[in-house]
This record gives structure tokens, C-alpha cells and sequence, in this order.
């Protein structure tokens, strides 16, 4: 309560116009939002799966697909998939199984995550727009397949602030090995003020975890000592300019802005560092693992970003432009869904299943909503020469959520008996935004802006809350 | 839509006294609906579960019983029940009697519904709209006259803004000082402080005309350009590479760039300027410039994933669409802000444009793609001309000097395109199927037909082949003079990727023996199984030395492949005979030296690499620094020596003469498609779902005073957007000018007169001063379109020139209760410059802004190609990085972080306004950021320059250059205490990060 308080007295001696408004990115205030409703989740931590995860192989039980393996898919050839014509059907590589009370499939591909079941809400009959990665990224992260708009991260920071005085509102960890197929616009405010976009944390850097956090090391003539007395001059410097301007407070908000990254300082390198942690969290997601250990850290990080406030926090499990050439740096498997889905299943599962299990320890999985999406599915029937690989599928993936108002172990919708398309209850991402927010206590088609002609939305003019999915 | 309203009733009014006259249905009934109903009950919403649309499912649920109103529901829906208000409309005013009783009477005559009439919800606004009516001459000039003026004098933009504040109790704020002034607009036309010495000689200038005077040379200065094409760009959300998944180069885009530059600085006419931008190559196809003008159309993102690299014809038709409605949203919001998008799916909600009208406009686009273009066949012709001369100059003196030297031909850059002495492309390639150049890289190869000769273009390459011997059957063609070899072994026929300038697509290793053939000094021919090359030797020898004199051949052979199971084959031919082979080649056998004598008589040289008989896969045979050059080295005389210094001078002068040439004459514009496409009407949007008739190109109808009318279905596509370039630029056209004189206003007060500068709809602004607006647009036309112009009415006027100051005085808190906004202009809007203006500026005090005008963007980034290239920003520390921002090389998915968290918005958006936020990722970008640092640096290294050791002028000269005036004798005393302690840098460092250094007043 004191710490609300406090907040707001501060926007009040601030002026509150403009520039006051232009801090909630880093203060808690009465977003434009607000909350609309009762909210379930206070925070969000989204996984990110890009390249196109094969719902067939994972989460989504075909037996009739497996029934038909090595018949053809589409014996009278119609059919034109992204890069390819369709092979023989292909049913999963991994067996699957029943789990937990529920009961609910899930294949070997995932074993640790399969203990989770049944916190976890399953959405089958996810589909997209579009098969082409970069626009099926924005569009699951901006609700459009152009560039251009703003990311969910951004709209749920525009409509309801941050709960941390000292840790930027929206945060994403991208893969350690290069960025999303689109690029850093899938994480941008778009339209929005650009204090809307996310905060890139560098897991890879501890020292440097935001870009100019501090002065770069071999520039040696910026020490601490200079630097604090550089910022008391300079707030000096301002007082005296601000003095004859007294009608203008985006100058106070100016002078707050250096205050604040001060203290992003002190905060930002504390949050970085995991060897705070047990030694049994640290082993939970597993951080020293070669492989898996990279996107364990940005789980465990997630985590301590929303136990500090952080409302909204994307990690990426992939990457896009890169020039690794073992295995594909994301889960785009072409050639070889055995190599590159039995790569990134393994990393998925440890640090997912690590995530889930933490926050339900720390109590903090009822009011964290966790989503694990990807941009689209992958096709039943094989790709290439040996049929060894899946082509994209914009018919149909599953996408997952936990935690935070989310009912454990359900299922919802579904797609055909060979899961090339969505069937019952096709969904594409308005309804998934829509529920989100909805946790959040923001009504979807309330959180407007105006943009060039079109008060803007996340869900565009669609979107319905999943009710089934509600606890 | 109220105003029409009123007409519907008063028509209904009229035609309810007749009681038994027929119905018109259109004119009486469908307006009820249309206007209460069909908002939910319409085909697709799932809010009014049924549509009334059409008849049909009035009829089918019993809603309406032909002739008898008392049993039709829908009656009962909308009339009052038991006291109780109407149940529909929901949660809206109900039908008034008139209307009700109109509908009984409809019902009662038989209900009839025309098939044809098909009810549509009405947009918000009509044709009525206010900024679709002719510019209001008359209205002005009553307004005017209200104002306080004499008549001899001119009407102002003083007139118009006084009157209002005068209405209102309201007065203009006090002139600004000189040093203000000037400050403000220096920033306001070249998005730069005014230099000190700039600063004093305007303040102490004792002319009465210093300010009209000052603002000349302001507008003179190309900076000017530099400045107002950025906003420019904005609204062509320009940037330099492609964007989406890809993001590929767009290395000719600056072309269009600097025109947007040189037309506001040779002030073009704003019609022209238009019609060049988006018909220039067809009205003009003889200007350059005009041509240029037309990058406009193609200025956006473009999916080169979706619209070429799938092969789903759906998606490519899908991107198409998105593609057109980018190019289509852009010309017409920039042009006459009007949100045409939104009728893409549906009938505009909110302006009076249809759906129909949205694809008649996408006619007028549909017959062009983005992609490069040449700026003229004549141009190019003279370019290529010119270059392919000095070009042959150029290989001429190598060949003398390299004859002279004794260094011989390299025949992997001969593979890459060049003389074989280094001006070869590095992994450029060549088709072993057709001899074709290929850049790209490829796998397997398609459509390989085997033992098929290709002679090549290349002057020392003679052809290539894929052999299959056929267990020395075959008889295998390996030149252009009908030689063939035999006795080569059966192969698997297949060939992957190309003969190479260097490693082959997916190479295992570069590197072979402890020599990594991609470094300096170092070559490879990489000569992927099945594939053989023949190398013309007569063509080498008589470049060299024109003599029959012996060659020879020497390279370092190997298998490039990995260890393992994997081997391969190579050959070596002269005129057909083998003179060298190396059966069953490993990675382990390391290198091979090869030296082979070429006699006199020679004439061909072929490589070959075959698979070994296990399969092709990892076959990279390479040859290694692979030279043909003089048997013996000649010793060289005295006069060969000055011969030999003369020619490398020529090469010299020949080299900065090329270079001197820059770039193709090429820009990224927009090229005709061999046919214009038939554009229907897409349901909802979807390319999948056309519908209807082919559609005529057309303009939107709501302009009464303009022929909407563009063309036929025959148009070409030249004439569709010529035609629409004359209806946006029509002089009867009021939107076009109305807009952008608002622009204008908006970027010399921060915000337009209409707030939403794109949007002049009815979702966006209305105008606080529609007289001043229409004036100012008529004034456009008066003064030719002239764009400077209209910058001196504006910057010369008393509204422009008033203090922002605001103090906390009585007439300031009455004034805020009044216009809190400033709407009406009661003093100067302060503002942050944006953020390329705060880089230019940081660079322009620091001493360091290179002012290099024009050319390709530079590019703070390291590039790296990959499916989608990596582009990693670098710290800008270099004078070939320090032009202005609106030079930059702008990447879309990658965007400069610097600038970003500064608030440069993102170009994949129309960005009509920039927005100011202000957070603390900002303080720390400005105060620790690499470049900033360093500028603080440089700055202070100019003011030692500048000044010398002496502390109180340095620190004068840091404020001058920052703030343009001297410090305060407390600043001076502060700033005294805080350089001693911590040196002059410091004090840069916090001057560079100071509110006064970003904000305007």
C-alpha cells in the first residue's frame, strides 16, 4: 500500500501531465486500462517457440495419423504447402501417453513437462493467418501479420503500468543464439509511446545485462565517481533551466527519468545474478547444462523479474538469423523433425517444466499466467526426399497456459483425426489475447489507441474470452 | 450523417400523407433499417442473430407476415409493450412514430422487398463531411473581416489566430527573444542548433529585417532539405532494407531519398512534387527525377518470403494483398489523409468510402510490383558505357604490369567474373549446366543433363559440363571446338551447387593442408563432383604476352570434404589429353601440388572433379591458389622498369576514376507487371473470396466536385496512376491542400490545426481554425504551391514567433482554465527535438557533423549475410559515420537501438506524428552511451581547440555551442566548482545529457 501511495504522490508533485504519464512504464499508476474487472494473473512470463512447432509430435494425440503412416496425405496432389507437395502421412516420432489426473496426452518428447499436466490448459485447435514465419510471429505477438504493431507485452504495460519502481514494465530474453524471425519489432510498442516496447535482457552479459546501463569498461574516463557527480551537476544545471518554465513538467519528468535509471542500476545487476538461488533451484532448470542450460537461465530470470515486479516478460526458446549450421537454430524442421523438435523438445521441457514447478513453490503460480505458443503448426504429412521432415501448417498448433486464473489439465478444441486443421473451435490468436487480458482484468475490446485513422486493438475487431479455459 | 438524417425524415414526412401511394422501398423503408438495425443484424455479426440485410430472414422466422402488421414480430419488437420501452434497437434511441407507422403501412401493402437492395450500415460522416467540401472562400472572408485589421493590409495567419483568442478572452503571448528565436528556428528548418557565431551575429544585427532575413538564409541552406525530407519520410515509411522474415538490402533506395532532399530545397512545386512521386516515370519519362520520384510507391516493407519464396500460391496472394492495401494506404493518407484501409474488409464505418471504391483504388496499383529499377536505359547505357572503358583500361594496364611482374592469371578469380588478377566477386559462380553467372548458393541441382558442353561468355573460360562417363563409354564434349574425352567412369549424373570463386554452397572446410584458401593471398576454385571446366589458354597467352611462348599451370589440389567414407575424383586435360589424375581422393591425402606445362601450341585447360562412384555427397574437390602464368620470368630492362612505374600512375588515375563513377544509375521503385491484373471486390478482405465484376480503376465519390472516374478496364497501368496523380492534385481538389498545409502547421507548432495530420476523417481531429485552415490552402495555390512559401507565412507570423515561457502569473492561470491545450495559440509550443535531431546535434557541437551531402546510406552496422542477415550496430566513431541521421542506411527489423530508445519511430508504420516519451532507458542511452561519451569528448578536445586552457572560457565556449548563449554568473560559478574536480569532459558529458540541450522553447 505505502509503496502505491508513494508512487502516486510522486506523479502528483510531477505535474502529472505528459511526461508524468510517460514514466508508468517503470511506476505503477492508473493505466489507461486499469483493471476493468477483478484481476486473476497480475504478471505474465510468455514462451516463445519459434520456427513452427509440430503440434502432431508434442502436445496434439493423432492416432489415426499413426494408423496411416506411409500412406499418402493427398493422393490426388492438390495440395501446395509452403516450400513443398506433400508426402506420406507421418504420424508423431514420439510416443505418446496419458498424464496425470486428468489424463490428458502428452508425447515422450516432453517427460518432465508431462508431470505438469495438470496445471496446464491446452488450446488444440490454435490456428493462423499465414504460414510464413515472420509475419506468423507478428501476428501471434501483435494480433496482425504486418510489421508495425504493438506486441502483447506493450499493450498490457500501455493498460496497466508496471508493479516495480526499478525494473522496466516489459522484458524479453531473447535465445542467447540470435533473434526471432522478424526481428526485434515483435517485441516493439509499434504505434504505441516507445516507452511501451520491451527492455532486452542480456543474459549473456551480466555486467552490461541493458544496453548503456552503464559507461562501456574500456572508456576509462567515466568511473562511478564521475558518473554521480556528472548526474548532480547535471540535475543542477536542469533545476536552474527548469526555474522561468514552471508551465512545462515533461522537464520534471526529465530530471526523474535519471533518478530512476540510477536506481535500474542498482537493480538491474541484482536480478541478474541466479547464484542467489539454491543450489536445488539452480539444478531444477538445470543453468550449467551446455544445452539446455541457456534458456533454464532465462527461465530462473523470468521468475525473479516477476517476483520484482515485472509485469510482463517474453522469453524466446530459438532463434532466426543465425549462422550456426548443426542443427536449426529454431523449431523450423524441414529436413529432420527427429533432430531438430528432439533438440529443442529437451530444452523446452527442462526449463518449462522448471518454471511451472518454481512458481507453484513459491506460491506465485496462481496469480503468474505462463503461455507457451509458437507461430504455427506443422503438417501431418512428410517433407523431402527421405520424408523425414514437416512443412508448415498454418491449419493448426497447440498452444499451452498456466497459472494465473488458468484451469489445470483441460483441453480445448480440437483439430481433424489427422490434426492438419483446426476443427472444433478454430482459434486464432484474438482469443488467446483476448483471455489473457481478460486474466489480467482488462476487457480485450476496451484497451484502445488511436492510430491513423483506427482505434487500435490487440485482438484488431475479434477476439472472445475462452471461458473453458477459466478456472 | 445527422444532417442527411434530417432529409430521410423530412422525405418520409412528405410521403406519409399519401396514404395509399405506392412504396418506395429504397427511398423510405431501407433507410429505417439502415440506419437503426443493420449495425448488429447484419450477415457475419453474431451479435443480431438474424440480418436484415435482405429479406430472407425476416421472412423465413415470421418477422414480417405480408400484409398484417399486428401479426409481425418485428412490429411488436420496435413499438412499446405494456409501458415497457421498445425491445430494439438495443441500447439506442427507439423508431419514432412516423417511422414505425411507415413500416406498418410497408407491411400491411405487401412488404415488398426488391431483390437488388441489399441495406448497409451507413458510415459516420457522409459526403457532407467538412473536410471534403470546397475550400470556403466565403466564409473566410466574413471571418476575417470580423478581424481587427485596416483595410488596406493584407490578410494574416495574426488575423485568424487573434480572432479566436480574442473570442475567448485571450491574448498572443510576447515576441520571443533573438537568441530564442533564432534557436527555435534553426531546429524548426534544419533540425539543428544555430552556430554561435550565427547566434551573436542575428542578435546584434541591427536591421529591422534581421529576423525576414534570417529566415531567408535559413530556407536557403540545404539543410533545410536534410530536415523536412525526414518528416517526409516518415510518411513513406522509408527505410533501406525490405523488412519481415528476410530483410534483404535495398542498396539503390537512397536514390529516392536524396530527391525527397533536392525537391524541398529547390521548393517543387507540391503538385509536381506529388504528381512525381507517384506518376513521375509516366509523365515525365524523360526526367531522371521524376522517374526517382516514383521509389515513393515502393518506400515501404515488402515480404519477399510471402510475395516469391513460398511456393503456396495462396500465401504469395495473401502477401500480394497486404502488399497493395501498403502501397494504396500510403499514397492516399499521405497525400489527403484519408484511412482508405479501413474499407478494405468492409464499407468504411466511419468516412463515406465503400469497399467498392477501396478496390477501384487498388485497380490503379495492381498493375505494378516494387523492385529495382533502372533510372534510364540511357543512363544506364552511358553508366555501363562508361565503366565497362575504364574497366578495359583498367585490365589492360594489369595485364602490362602483371606481364611485367611476372605474375600470372588466377583462375578462380577468372571462375569469379574476373581478369584473373583480383577483380574477380568472391564466391561468384558459374552454371555448370548453361555457364550462366549465379551468385546465390544452391544445393543439388535440377534438370542436370550430363555431357552437354555450355561455352561460357568469359573471355578465358572456354565452357563447362557435367560428365558421366558411362564406364568409359561415353564420349564427353568438353569445348567449343568439339574436343570430347573418354574413358571417365561412371558417375551418379548429379551436381550440387556451382563452380566457384571460391568454397562451394555448404563446404565442409576451407581449409586444407594448414592453408585456409578464404584468407588474404589466397585462392580456390571450388569444383563441387560432377562438374568440369575448360579454360581458354590461347585467350591467357595472348592477353599475357601475345607471343607463342609456354604456360604453365600450378595449384594446390584437394577433397574439401570431411573425413569418413568420402572421396572423389579429379582430372586434368590439356586439348583433351589427360595429364593428370588423382583417383579416390580423401580429406587425408591433404594437398596435391600440381604443375603442369601448357606448350605453345596449347589452347585448352580442363578440370575435372567426378564422385568416385559412391554418390556426390561431400565431393568438394577444390584447387588451391590455382595459377596459369609464363614458364620463364622475363628479367626486365631499364625502359620496361619506367615503363613499368608509368602504367601502375595510369592504373592509379584509372582506379579513382571508377570509383568517381558511384553506383548504378539504379533506384527501388516500382515496375509494370506484363499484364494489369483484374481487380474484384475480396469478401471481407480475403484474397480467396472475390466477388462481382472486374472493377474499374476510380477515385473515391465522396469529392463531388472531382470525376472519380480513372480509366477503363483497358487503362494501362501508367495511365490508372497518372490519372490518379491529376485527381489528387486537382486544383477543385480541397483535401490535398487542406492536408498539407496542416503538415506544415504541425511541424512549425508541434501539433497541426487538425491534430491527427493523416486522418482527416471522422475518427480524427477536427480543426481549431477551419477559416485559417481553408486560407492558408488557398494561399498554396496563390503562391504556385510553393512549399517555402508557405514556411515564411507561417515562421514570419506573431503566433510563431511568441515566447513558449509560461510563468505561474495570474493571466497564466486564468488562460490555462481557458485552453489548458494551447489549441488556440496563446503562446509557442516547447519541444524535444527528435531523435535523429538529437545525433546531429550532439555531432554539430562536438565539431565532428561530416556534412557530406547525399549517396548511399552509411552504415553504422556490421553486416553479415545469413537466410537473414545479421546486422550488429557498431559505435559510430569514424567521420564516414558522422553525416546526418536522414543519411543513414535504416534497417527495418534491426533498427539503430540508440535512436529507437530515443523515440525514432519504427518505418514499418505511417508515422504522421512523432511521439515524445520520456523514460529512464533514455537518461541512460544519453549518458553512457559509446558515442555520446565519446562526442563529449571530442567536445571537449574543440573547446581547448577553440579557447585554450583557461577554465572560465571553456566553459563559456561549452555553453555557446550548446545552448547558443552565455552562462549565468551561478551556472559559471557551478560549473567552475564541478570542472575542477572533474575536468572539462564531464561538464560536456552533462551539457550533452541537459534538458536546455533537447528541449526548444
Amino acid at each position: 500500500m505505502s509503496l502505491v501511495y508513494s508512487r502516486r504522490a510522486f506523479l502528483q508533485s510531477s505535474g502529472g501531465g505528459l511526461g508524468g504519464l510517460a514514466l508508468t512504464a517503470m511506476l505503477t499508476v492508473d493505466g489507461r486500462a486499469g483493471s476493468h474487472h477483478a484481476p486473476k494473473a497480475k504478471r505474465v512470463i510468455q514462451i516463445f517457440c519459434p520456427g513452427g512447432m509440430s503440434q502432431i509430435d508434442t502436445f496434439d494425440y493423432k492416432p489415426e495419423l499413426d494408423k496411416r503412416t506411409g500412406q499418402p496425405f493427398d493422393p490426388d496432389g492438390d495440395l501446395q504447402f509452403f516450400a513443398s507437395k506433400p508426402g506420406n502421412c507421418q504420424g508423431s516420432y514420439w510416443k505418446f501417453r496419458q498424464h496425470g489426473d486428468s489424463g490428458l496426452w502428452m508425447s515422450d518428447l516432453f517427460p518432465k513437462l508431462a508431470t505438469c499436466v495438470d496445471d496446464m490448459a491446452f488450446i488444440y485447435s490454435m490456428h493462423s493467418k499465414t504460414a510464413l514465419h515472420g509475419p506468423a510471429c507478428f501476428m501471434m505477438n501483435t494480433g496482425f501479420t504486418l510489421p508495425g504493431f504493438p506486441s502483447m507485452g506493450s499493450w498490457v504495460t500501455y493498460g496497466l503500468g508496471s508493479e516495480a519502481d526499478d525494473l522496466p514494465a516489459f522484458v524479453v530474453l531473447p535465445d542467447p543464439r540470435g533473434l526471432p524471425p522478424g526481428g526485434i519489432i515483435n517485441w516493439g510498442a509499434g504505434f504505441l509511446p516507445a516507452e511501451h516496447q520491451a527492455t532486452t535482457l542480456d543474459t549473456s552479459n551480466p555486467g552490461q545485462p541493458i544496453t548503456d546501463l552503464f559507461p562501456p569498461r574500456d572508456f576509462t574516463a567515466a568511473t562511478p565517481e564521475t558518473d554521480r557527480a556528472g548526474l548532480e551537476f547535471l540535475e543542477q544545471l536542469n533545476r536552474l533551466h527548469r526555474e522561468p518554465r514552471s508551465g512545462n513538467s515533461e522537464l520534471d519528468a526529465r530530471i526523474k527519468a535519471y533518478e530512476l535509471a540510477a536506481r535500474l542500476q542498482l537493480s538491474a545487476p541484482e536480478v541478474m545474478d541466479l547464484s542467489s538461488e539454491t543450489a536445488a533451484t539452480q539444478q531444477l532448470y538445470d543453468i550449467d547444462h551446455p544445452e539446455t542450460g541457456p534458456f533454464g537461465r532465462q527461465c530462473l530470470l523470468a521468475r525473479r523479474l516477476v517476483q520484482r515486479g515485472v509485469r510482463f516478460v517474453q522469453i524466446y526458446c530459438g532463434a532466426e538469423n543465425t549462422t550456426a549450421k548443426k542443427i536449426r537454430p529454431n523449431w523450423d524442421s524441414h529436413e529432420d523433425v527427429v533432430r531438430d523438435h528432439g533438440y529443442w523438445g529437451t530444452v523446452l521441457d527442462t526449463g518449462a517444466s522448471a518454471l511451472l514447478k518454481d512458481l507453484k513453490q513459491q506460491g506465485m503460480l496462481d496469480d503468474t499466467l505462463v503461455i507457451c505458443t509458437t507461430e504455427f503448426g506443422r503438417q501431418p504429412g512428410a517433407q523431402g526426399a527421405e520424408g523425414k521432415g514437416r512443412d508448415h501448417n498454418a491449419g493448426a498448433f497447440t498452444a499451452w497456459l498456466a497459472g494465473g486464473g488458468v484451469r489445470g489439465g483441460v483441453g480445448y478444441g480440437a483439430t481433424d483425426e489427422l490434426g492438419f486443421k483446426a476443427v472444433d473451435s478454430p482459434t486464432y490468436s484474438y482469443d488467446l489475447h483476448a483471455t489473457a487480458l481478460h486474466l489480467l482484468g482488462i476487457d480485450h475490446t476496451r484497451l484502445t489507441f488511436y492510430h491513423n485513422g483506427i482505434e487500435r486493438r490487440l485482438t484488431d475487431v475479434h477476439g472472445h474470452v475462452i471461458q473453458e479455459i477459466l478456472a | 450523417m445527422f444532417y442527411l438524417g434530417c432529409v430521410w425524415l423530412i422525405a418520409l414526412g412528405c410521403s406519409a400523407t399519401a396514404a395509399d401511394e405506392p412504396f418506395d422501398f429504397g427511398q423510405q423503408i431501407a433507410p429505417i433499417f439502415e440506419q437503426h438495425c443493420v449495425r448488429c443484424h447484419s450477415p457475419g455479426n453474431s451479435k443480431g442473430e438474424i440480418s436484415l440485410a435482405t429479406f430472407d430472414d425476416l421472412e423465413s422466422n415470421e418477422y414480417v407476415i405480408a400484409g398484417d402488421p399486428g401479426g409481425s414480430y418485428l412490429i411488436e419488437l420496435v413499438t412499446s409493450q405494456d409501458g415497457a420501452p421498445p425491445s430494439m434497437p438495443k441500447d439506442a434511441l427507439p423508431l419514432t412514430d412516423d417511422e414505425v407507422a411507415l413500416m406498418r403501412r410497408w407491411i400491411e401493402q405487401g412488404a415488398k422487398w426488391p431483390q437488388k437492395i441489399v441495406v448497409k450500415e451507413r458510415s459516420k460522416a457522409d459526403a457532407s463531411w467538412w473536410s471534403l467540401q470546397p475550400l470556403n472562400v466565403t466564409r473566410l472572408l466574413e471571418s476575417s473581416s470580423n478581424a481587427p485589421k485596416s483595410e488596406s493590409r493584407a490578410t494574416t495567419i495574426d488575423d485568424f489566430i487573434r480572432a479566436k483568442l480574442n473570442a475567448h478572452n485571450l491574448t498572443l503571448s510576447p515576441r520571443a527573444d533573438r537568441r530564442t528565436l533564432i534557436r527555435r528556428l534553426s531546429f524548426d528548418l534544419h533540425g539543428l542548433p544555430p552556430a554561435p557565431e550565427a547566434v551573436d551575429a542575428f542578435v546584434n544585427d541591427p536591421d529591422p529585417q534581421a529576423y525576414e532575413k534570417l529566415v531567408e538564409r535559413t530556407l536557403d541552406s540545404p539543410h533545410y532539405g536534410e530536415r523536412f525530407a525526414q518528416h517526409w519520410l516518415d510518411i513513406a515509411h522509408y527505410a533501406d532494407t525490405h523488412g519481415f522474415e528476410r530483410d534483404q538490402r535495398r542498396d539503390n533506395a537512397w536514390r529516392y531519398r536524396d530527391y525527397v532532399i533536392g525537391a524541398f530545397n529547390e521548393d517543387k512545386p507540391y503538385d509536381r512534387f506529388l504528381q512525381e512521386q507517384i506518376a513521375g516515370d509516366v509523365l515525365w519519362t524523360s526526367s531522371e527525377q521524376a522517374v526517382i520520384a516514383t521509389g515513393f510507391l515502393a518506400a515501404g516493407p515488402w515480404d519477399f518470403v510471402g510475395q516469391v519464396e513460398t511456393k503456396s500460391l495462396e500465401l504469395r496472394r495473401s502477401a500480394r494483398a497486404l502488399d497493395l492495401d501498403d502501397m494504396l494506404t500510403q499514397v492516399m493518407t499521405a497525400t489527403m489523409a484519408m484511412t482508405v484501409n479501413c474499407a478494405r474488409c468492409h464499407d468504411h464505418k466511419l468516412d463515406p468510402i465503400s469497399q467498392q471504391e477501396y478496390y477501384q483504388l487498388q485497380a490503379v496499383f495492381a498493375g505494378v510490383r516494387r523492385d529495382e529499377r533502372v533510372v534510364s536505359d540511357t543512363a544506364l547505357k552511358q553508366y555501363e558505357e562508361k565503366r565497362n572503358l575504364l574497366i578495359a583500361q583498367r585490365n589492360k594496364l594489369e595485364f602490362e604490369i602483371g606481364r611485367l611482374e611476372g605474375q600470372g592469371l588466377n583462375l578462380a578469380d577468372i571462375v569469379g567474373g574476373g581478369n584473373g588478377l583480383g577483380t574477380g566477386t568472391y564466391r561468384s559462380a558459374i552454371d555448370p549446366r548453361n555457364a550462366k553467372v549465379q551468385t546465390s548458393d544452391f544445393g543439388k541441382l535440377d534438370n542436370v543433363v550430363t555431357n552437354q558442353f555450355s561455352p561460357s561468355d568469359f573471355e578465358f573460360i572456354d565452357g563447362v559440363f557435367i560428365p558421366d562417363g558411362d564406364v568409359g563409354k561415353a564420349d564427353i564434349p568438353i569445348s567449343s571446338t568439339g574436343i570430347t574425352i573418354k574413358g571417365l567412369p561412371k558417375t551418379s549424373g548429379d551436381a550440387w551447387d556451382m563452380i566457384r570463386n571460391g568454397p562451394v554452397a555448404s563446404q565442409h572446410s576451407p581449409e586444407l593442408g594448414g592453408i585456409n584458401f578464404t584468407e588474404d593471398g589466397h585462392s580456390l576454385l571450388g569444383l563441387h563432383a560432377n562438374a568440369g571446366i575448360t579454360l581458354d589458354v590461347s585467350a591467357m597467352r595472348r592477353r599475357l604476352i601475345g607471343e607463342p611462348l609456354a604456360l604453365r599451370f600450378t595449384a594446390k589440389l584437394g577433397y574439401f570434404g570431411a573425413v569418413g567414407g568420402h572421396y572423389a575424383d579429379a582430372w586434368v586435360f590439356v586439348d583433351g589429353k589427360q595429364v593428370a589424375h588423382f583417383p579416390k581422393l580423401r580429406r587425408d591425402d591433404g594437398l596435391q601440388n600440381i604443375e603442369i606445362e601448357l606448350p605453345p601450341s596449347s589452347r585448352f585447360l580442363t578440370l575435372v572433379a567426378t564422385d568416385g562412384g559412391n554418390g556426390f555427397s561431400m565431393d568438394q574437390i577444390g584447387f588451391g591458389d590455382p595459377i596459369v602464368k609464363l614458364d620463364v620470368a622475363a628479367e626486365l630492362t631499364s625502359e620496361e622498369r619506367e615503363r613499368h612505374a608509368e602504367l601502375r600512375r595510369e592504373r592509379l588515375e584509372v582506379m579513382a576514376k571508377l570509383d568517381a563513377l558511384g553506383p548504378p544509375p539504379k533506384f527501388y521503385g516500382v515496375v509494370a507487371e506484363s499484364a494489369v491484373p483484374e481487380v474484384q471486390l475480396l469478401t471481407r478482405g480475403d484474397p480467396e473470396s472475390p466477388i462481382g465484376d472486374a472493377l474499374r480503376p476510380a477515385a473515391l465519390g465522396s469529392l463531388a466536385m472531382l470525376n472519380s472516374e480513372l480509366g477503363t478496364l483497358q487503362s494501362s497501368e501508367g495511365e490508372r496512376r497518372a490519372a490518379l496523380a491529376l485527381w489528387i492534385t486537382h486544383p477543385d481538389n480541397p483535401l490535398t491542400r487542406r492536408v498539407m498545409v496542416n503538415r506544415l502547421w504541425h511541424w512549425h507548432f508541434g501539433r497541426g490545426l487538425v491534430d491527427t495530420p493523416s486522418d482527416f476523417g471522422f475518427g480524427g481531429g477536427r480543426p481549431s481554425h477551419p477559416e485559417l485552415l481553408d486560407w492558408l490552402a488557398e494561399e498554396l495555390v496563390r503562391h504556385d504551391w510553393s512549399l517555402k512559401a508557405m514556411h515564411r507565412l507561417v515562421v514570419t507570423s506573431e503566433a510563431y514567433q511568441q515566447t513558449s515561457y509560461v510563468n505561474d502569473g495570474a493571466d497564466t492561470v486564468s488562460a490555462r482554465r481557458i485552453d489548458a491545450d494551447n489549441r488556440l495559440l496563446w503562446h509557442q509550443n516547447p519541444r524535444r527535438i527528435e531523435a535523429e535531431s538529437i545525433r546531429d546535434s550532439v555531432l554539430f557541437v562536438s565539431g565532428k557533423l561530416n556534412p557530406q551531402r547525399g549517396g548511399p546510406g552509411f552504415e553504422d552496422f556490421q553486416y553479415q549475410e545469413a537466410y537473414a542477415p545479421i546486422y550488429t550496430y557498431i559505435t559510430a566513431d569514424e567521420p564516414a559515420l558522422w553525416r546526418r541521421s536522414i543519411y543513414r542506411y535504416t534497417v527495418r527489423t534491426t533498427p539503430n537501438g540508440f535512436l529507437t530508445t530515443l523515440d525514432c519511430p519504427d518505418p514499418a508504420n505511417l508515422t504522421p506524428t512523432r511521439m515524445t516519451t520520456t523514460t529512464p532507458l533514455q537518461s541512460l542511452a544519453l549518458y553512457n552511451n559509446d558515442f555520446m561519451l565519446r562526442q563529449a569528448r571530442y567536445l571537449a578536445e574543440r573547446i581547448k581547440q577553440d579557447v585554450g586552457p583557461e577554465q572560465q572560457a571553456q566553459i563559456t565556449r561549452a555553453f555557446e555551442l550548446a545552448f547558443g548563449r552565455r552562462p549565468t554568473e551561478r551556472e559559471l560559478r557551478l560549473a567552475e566548482d564541478f570542472v575542477h574536480q572533474q575536468g572539462l569532459f564531464a561538464l560536456c558529458r552533462s551539457i550533452l545529457n541537459s534538458n536546455e540541450f533537447v528541449y526548444v522553447d
